[in-house]
């Protein structure tokens, strides 16, 4: 899975936002924290669940439970927004 | 084909219809420097948008049009469109920012009769804004929707305010968040991403220069009063 062609991620005003750019259906814009830009990057490419959770715990002091359901929660989001190419 | 200069850019154009053909009129140039563009409106363009919009008025065809090869090009120019009234008071812009029909007119008219001649409108529709030297200025442009109000000039943006409508009249400071947010909703957004690109890098130094505010209003003149009241004294950074 990875993201979607068309968003941009960039920091505007201290804050990293997600906008549509070319033909893309979806109407918003997305405001990511540290974790979330963090994980939107690892899905620029190509990558699994596993390997996202391996790059996760690698990077955050966490337990692999709190891992799991913070990373599933993250991509359920992007899923219900349409971004998500899986 | 004329020659014009349009929020101090210069461009090429051939305007034959109405209403674009007279309200360029005042934007006409005679310098001697290059254009940055042509802008015209294509066979290809007119066939997109008697496909899009079910219409074959070229008038209207070219308005929008020229408008929208103006305002994509202004992006590459250290600006970028506000879907805004905007009105000089005393040599300052104050832009009112709202989805259609929310009453922007209607408050930047507030000010006029509370202002007479002091008060001007830039551009009732789309002010062109653009950074030029670290100060945001407000443009009159042709392409100033139905009231067609504008003046050939740049004034220096003193304060942006959202609109929304509401009984009593309240006015506040938005977070830089909810206001990056608010001007991506009334702006055009482009669908190349190193023009999306270049919006955002205005925006992020918009909202870090210009006072923005949220402002609920109904259409009395008091409202005008306030927001002028509190916009006039904001702070530049």
């Amino acid at each position: 899975m990875k993201i979607k062609e068309g968003f941009l991620l960039k920091q505007v005003a201290d804050h990293h936002i997600v906008i549509p750019v070319g033909s893309v259906d979806f109407d918003g814009m997305i405001t990511l924290n540290e974790t979330a830009v963090f994980l939107w990057e690892l899905l620029s490419a190509e990558t699994t669940f596993d390997r996202m959770m391996d790059a996760f715990l690698e990077e955050y002091q966490v337990s692999r439970e709190v891992a799991e359901r913070d990373l599933a929660a993250f991509l359920e989001k992007l899923r219900a927004a349409g971004i998500l190419d899986e | 084909m004329n020659k014009y200069k349009i929020a101090d850019l210069t461009v090429t154009m051939s305007p034959m219809h109405s209403p674009l053909l007279p309200q360029s009129e005042t934007y006409l140039w005679h310098g001697e420097e290059e254009p940055v563009c042509h802008i015209a409106l294509t066979e290809r363009a007119k066939a997109w948008y008697a496909e899009h919009y079910h219409t074959n008025d070229e008038s209207l065809m070219e308005y929008m049009e020229t408008g929208a090869i103006f305002y994509q090009k202004l992006l590459e120019h250290q600006g970028f469109l506000l879907h805004a009234s905007a009105v000089c008071v005393d040599h300052k812009a104050y832009l009112f920012s709202a989805p259609s029909g929310t009453g922007k007119s209607t408050h930047t008219s507030l000010y006029l009769q509370n202002f007479r001649n002091r008060a001007y409108i830039i551009n009732d529709d789309k002010p062109a804004i653009r950074n030029l030297n670290g100060t945001f200025y407000a443009y009159g442009t042709p392409w100033s929707g139905k009231t067609r109000l504008n003046r050939n000039v740049s004034v220096p943006i003193q304060g942006i305010a959202f609109l929304s409508r509401s009984e009593t009249n309240d006015i506040r400071r938005m977070s830089d968040i909810e206001a990056v947010s608010s001007i991506l909703s009334q702006t055009i957004r482009p669908r190349n991403k190193l023009l999306a690109e270049l919006l955002l890098e205005r925006i992020d130094e918009f909202v870090k220069k210009v006072p923005i505010y949220s402002l609920s209003c109904n259409m009395q003149p008091n409202a005008a009063i306030l927001s002028y009241e509190v916009m006039s004294k904001g702070e530049i950074k």
